[in-house]
């Protein structure tokens, strides 16, 4: 048998993804030497890449586009800002008194970043600030949205807790963490926290503590959005 | 006067997302979220995991902007292509049971968006000329292409559900997508 004639049939199951990877490799390596199935490739191509317009088109749920735009307007901002960042986070928590500021150094330290960075998502009181995650968690991230007295964390890719564990939301005023909500996220990662008025805060952080949470934060933060 | 960027083309328009462009990327997600959270809702069949499908792998595209290269492809194949392949990543971490019947099942007319515009009434001609030309298909050549797009099966385990060889899977798949590019062909024709 040549292997043309091994590999032919591989065509369709290649271009639906019906391919396990190692057959997807080795078919690949086949393809780059073959003219025929390079022909075939491209002759099916467009009856597979027609596959996603078959499906009823839905109209998708409005949230979706506001936290989407609100993750990448703080990207931009993140990387707009990025050759400042460490002046400016030194100037942001060069204010704070120890011990809170240990917190803040701990983070950093743990986590440089993902996400750094302010965006306006209309409206003169509104706007969305991305937070700062532990290294240790590269899937996630999330956003402060504050509208008004209004603050909501948005979190997503945080990895999900043992039953004894919960995620606690703590709010930073002068040189005092105030323990807020806790939290859990399911096997999505996501995590919507509805929060009090962070108006005259310093920043918002996150922590893993025993369920029923603390009066006192048990580890440094592993998200924080410094204000 | 500013040149507005809706009359770009979508090529055009990723230029200017490459270049870290937020309102680019915004007039992207507004010409093809629509059909990015449709096909996610088409595989993973629940609204809340279609959006976190959509929020990741358009979050992925933004982040990634630069690997993109229009040599391989339009950026409405790309960006469905993403969407695909994490819908895909989440479904096969669901049971071989559940996936099959979803797989299977026909999404409700009812959830249809409303037709808004030019555009989404050519997207829902589209798809009924899509799916008429599937539905042409003989049943099995059908299944199997649904199975292994929509329901992320490999051909080995098409072949186990259908109890069928191996190779008659993968020549389902083969005459079925050839079938269906005479259909398209024929239907613009």
């Amino acid at each position: 048998m040549t292997d043309h004639t091994r590999y032919r049939d591989d065509v369709g199951a290649y271009l639906l993804g019906a391919l396990n990877e190692l057959e997807r490799q080795a078919f690949e390596r086949h393809l780059s030497g073959c003219s025929d199935c390079q022909e075939e490739l491209a002759r099916l191509r467009p009856a597979a890449e027609a596959l996603p317009g078959s499906v009823v088109q839905l109209a998708p749920p409005p949230g979706l586009k506001t936290r989407l735009m609100a993750e990448v307007h703080g990207d931009a901002s993140a990387e707009g800002e990025r050759d400042g960042a460490v002046r400016r986070r030194r100037g942001l928590f060069g204010g704070l008194r120890v011990p809170r500021m240990a917190y803040v150094a701990a983070a950093l330290l743990l986590g440089l970043v993902i996400g750094f960075g302010v965006a306006q998502l209309g409206g003169d009181d509104s706007r969305s600030v991305a937070v700062t995650v532990a290294k240790a968690m590269p899937e996630a991230g999330g956003t402060l949205q504050i509208s008004g007295n209004d603050a909501t964390l948005r979190l997503h890719g945080m990895p999900e807790l043992s039953a004894a564990r919960v995620y606690q939301v703590w709010i930073q005023h002068g040189d005092r963490m105030v323990p807020a909500r806790t939290f859990e996220v399911g096997s999505n990662g996501r995590g919507d926290v509805d929060l009090p008025s962070v108006d005259d805060a310093q920043g918002v952080y996150v922590t893993r503590e025993a369920r029923g949470g603390a009066q006192v934060p048990s580890e440094n933060p592993i998200v924080s959005v410094p204000l | 006067m500013a040149h507005d960027i809706r009359d770009l083309a979508d090529e055009e328009v990723m230029q200017l997302v490459q270049r870290g462009d937020p309102q680019a990327f915004e007039l992207l997600y507004d010409r093809h979220g629509g059909a990015a959270y449709s096909l996610a809702y088409r595989i993973v069949g629940k609204q809340a995991t279609a959006e976190d499908v959509v929020q990741e792998a358009l979050l992925s595209i933004w982040r990634s902007r630069r690997r993109y290269d229009p040599t391989r492809g339009s950026v409405r194949t790309w960006i469905l292509g993403i969407v695909h392949n994490r819908a895909i990543d989440g479904l096969r971490r669901s049971s071989v049971h559940e996936r099959r019947r979803e797989t299977l099942d026909v999404v409700e007319e009812r959830f249809e968006a409303s037709e808004r515009t030019d555009v989404e009434v050519a997207r829902r001609e589209e798809a009924r000329s899509v799916r008429g030309a599937l539905e042409t298909l003989p049943t099995e050549q059908r299944q199997t292409i649904e199975l292994a797009y929509f329901g992320g099966f490999t051909q080995n385990q098409i072949a186990e559900l259908m109890d069928e060889p191996v190779g008659t899977v993968k020549g389902r798949m083969r005459l079925g997508l050839d079938k269906m590019r005479r259909q398209l062909v024929g239907g613009v024709a």
